[in-house]
């Protein structure tokens, strides 16, 4: 573990010595004051019900959360196989899965750092003197944090699975973009499909059953807005993102490994 | 320290590494010879356990078997790639406090170990340079004082003087020779100079295999028997010449080669050095010497060959029936195996009987003596009539 964490510092380091770094969180501040002033608007001064359109009510905040994580995901593992440092990694006294695990969490840190930004200016009308319940909004981050970590996951795998950091944040977005809709699209297109087929053959009803559990157990949307949205702390939720982003993480060690035999 | 048994390494159909053994004793430098795509950086990627290979017998760093014990490994060696893969945004100190880290030194060590190292590759002055910003030659330093912090046992260095101008080279070259004394050094190079300032033993691989493995003076004598003696004199009659030279004990062919004015150009094929022999054959029939010279094959003559394959050692070196004898008939690359002992006597199976010739150099005074034993000084100043050695 200590080479986890030799990594995550340099990773976290090396992060804010990018401009990239900086872009994001001036732009996430700019970007996230302005939706907030924006839903302040629409829900007549409601500063809960603002607070959580920021953090998970609402397709801006989903969009920059499919967004984000590929752009600080694709050049963990990729740019460091074009530049032929991953070989200096490799060959030093860590495992993967400490390398792995050392650059997730400080991708993870820097996003849940960006997400405060959020939260920013819940503070603000605190000192105004409307106090947001705090529960949802801290629900909310706690969320956000915790599907940037799903997502984050998800660039590492495909990072590791290209060499070109640009082709590498393009695949991780449609990834987690498809990973995000699934279950509503799926969802529909079964519905029609089964629709179609009740008429001729018997069983759909079990397997639209089944296909519509199987895609809950992956739908982020619902377990998100389930339980972190409503200020509930849910561990049951909690462990759903946990697992499948170590499902991910696993499968982005195998994914170094087999990067072995192919070089 | 680094043992290798029937390693093999496929890329798809593509064998780079093929059937490769070698051994490396404690405190070693040992160069790996061979041109671009032999299997050099393979060959140390597989030792660093970065990639693994296709199958090995035996395939141990530091006493460790690379792919079961591969941390135990890594944490013995410093291996330095070609490309010296340096983080770019960060600076010289914070690279090496990095590699320190991830070697689990302690704070305390560090704050000695990095000025120390720093100093030793020269680099002390660029400690808060971007490692992006260096030059070539800089980030070589670097990247070789990154691989030394952690005072690896086993240092595994892949081309560490390619990109460099001569100067740089050289003083890399010297660094390296430095860092012999304590560490055991694997290096790769396909510059043959190198090989020869830094590293005493050799192994050449090409296309995948081990064609030679051996100490350069072992590998150059093993060829010296297709080395010859250039002889240029006035001969009055070549052909007599020749048949003279022929007759002379140890040569196993004399040419003629060509006539340049009034001398005459030989050519004198045989075991050893022969130029003592020619001198005096000369000095009893009166020819006026202009050139006596023996013609050796150099390291780089010998890579050609070796490299280069059957062919080529074929043309080059149809005389050598000792060299020839030992090349496997099957294989087109010839194997040289220049193990010390045994072989080296199989190698020139000529019987060394003692050859006795009539010396006209002076400080001989004209006595016989065997020529395979070695001038004592002393022992003419005893049985000779000379009385300057007692004065």
């Amino acid at each position: 573990m200590r080479g986890a964490v030799t990594i995550f510092r340099r990773e976290f380091a090396g992060l804010f010595l990018s401009p990239l770094a900086w872009i994001l969180l001036l732009v996430s501040l700019f970007v996230n004051g302005f939706f907030f002033v924006q839903y302040l608007g629409i829900y007549r001064g409601d500063v809960t019900g603002a607070l959580r359109a920021s953090l998970g009510g609402s397709w801006p905040f989903w969009f920059f959360l499919v967004l984000l994580p590929p752009l600080l995901a694709m050049r963990l593992v990729s740019e460091e196989a074009r530049n032929g440092t991953l070989e200096f990694l490799l060959t030093g006294p860590v495992g993967d899965a400490s390398v792995v695990v050392g650059k997730f969490l400080a991708a993870l840190a820097f996003l849940a750092i960006l997400w405060l930004s959020v939260l920013v200016y819940a503070l603000r009308v605190q000192t105004v003197g409307t106090p947001p319940d705090w529960g949802p909004a801290l629900g909310g981050y706690l969320g956000a944090v915790l599907a940037s970590g799903l997502f984050v996951a998800i660039g590492l795998l495909v990072s590791s699975l290209t060499n070109t950091p640009l082709l590498a944040a393009f695949l991780a977005f449609m990834a987690c973009l498809g990973w995000l809709i699934l279950p509503i699209v799926g969802a529909n297109a079964f519905q029609s499909i089964a629709a179609l087929l009740a008429d001729y053959a018997g069983g759909v009803e079990v397997a639209h059953a089944w296909v519509l559990g199987a895609l809950n157990k992956m739908d982020v949307l619902h377990h998100f807005q389930s339980s972190f949205l409503l200020g509930v702390f849910d561990t049951s939720e909690v462990v759903f993102f946990l697992t499948w982003t170590a499902l991910f993480l696993f499968l982005t060690v195998r994914s170094l490994e087999a990067r072995r035999w192919r070089a | 320290m680094i043992e290798v048994a029937h390693l093999t390494r496929r890329f798809g159909q593509h064998v780079a590494v093929d059937d490769v053994s070698f051994h490396l004793d404690q405190g070693e430098v040992v160069g790996f010879l061979g041109p671009n795509g032999a299997g050099k950086t393979t060959t140390m990627r597989m030792l660093t356990g970065f990639l693994p290979a296709t199958s090995a017998q035996k395939l141990e760093v530091a006493g460790f078997d690379v792919l079961r014990k591969s941390l135990d490994v890594r944490r013995r060696i410093g291996y330095l790639p070609e490309a010296v893969p340096l983080y770019d945004e960060m600076r010289v100190r914070e690279m090496l406090l990095f590699q320190g880290r991830l070697h689990g030194m302690s704070r305390g060590d560090l704050r000695s170990a990095v000025p120390d190292v720093l100093d030793r590759v020269g680099v002390r002055d660029r400690e808060r340079q971007l490692v992006g910003t260096l030059s070539r030659g800089l980030r070589q330093r670097v990247g070789l004082a990154v691989a030394l912090l952690p005072k690896p046992e086993v240092l595994i260095l892949d081309e560490p003087t390619s990109g460099l101008d001569p100067i740089q080279r050289r003083e890399v070259r010297a660094l390296i020779a430095e860092l012999a004394s304590e560490h055991t050094v694997l290096l790769s190079t396909h510059i043959l100079a190198e090989i020869e300032s830094i590293a005493p033993r050799v192994i050449v691989l090409s296309e995948g295999r081990v064609v030679a493995d051996g100490t350069q003076d072992q590998l150059v004598q093993n060829l010296a028997g297709t080395g010859h003696v250039r002889f240029e004199a006035v001969a009055g009659n070549p052909a007599e010449a020749v048949k003279l030279l022929s007759s002379l004990p140890g040569v196993t062919r004399a040419d003629e080669c060509g006539r340049v004015g009034i001398h005459h150009a030989f050519e004198i094929h045989g075991e050893g050095d022969l130029r003592e022999d020619v001198g005096a054959l000369a000095a009893t029939q009166g020819w006026a010497v202009r050139e006596l010279s023996w013609h050796r094959p150099t390291l780089e003559e010998l890579f050609a060959r070796l490299v280069l394959g059957g062919e080529e050692a074929e043309a080059r070196a149809p005389e050598s029936p000792p060299v020839a004898a030992n090349t496997e008939a099957s294989s087109d690359v010839p194997l040289l195996d220049l193990a010390p002992s045994a072989d080296a006597s199989k190698a020139s199976p000529a019987p060394q009987e003692n050859k006795v010739i009539y010396s006209l150099n002076p400080f001989d005074r004209g006595q016989s003596r065997a020529l395979n034993e070695p001038i004592d000084p002393n022992a003419n100043d005893a049985g000779g009539s000379q009385t300057g050695g007692e004065q």
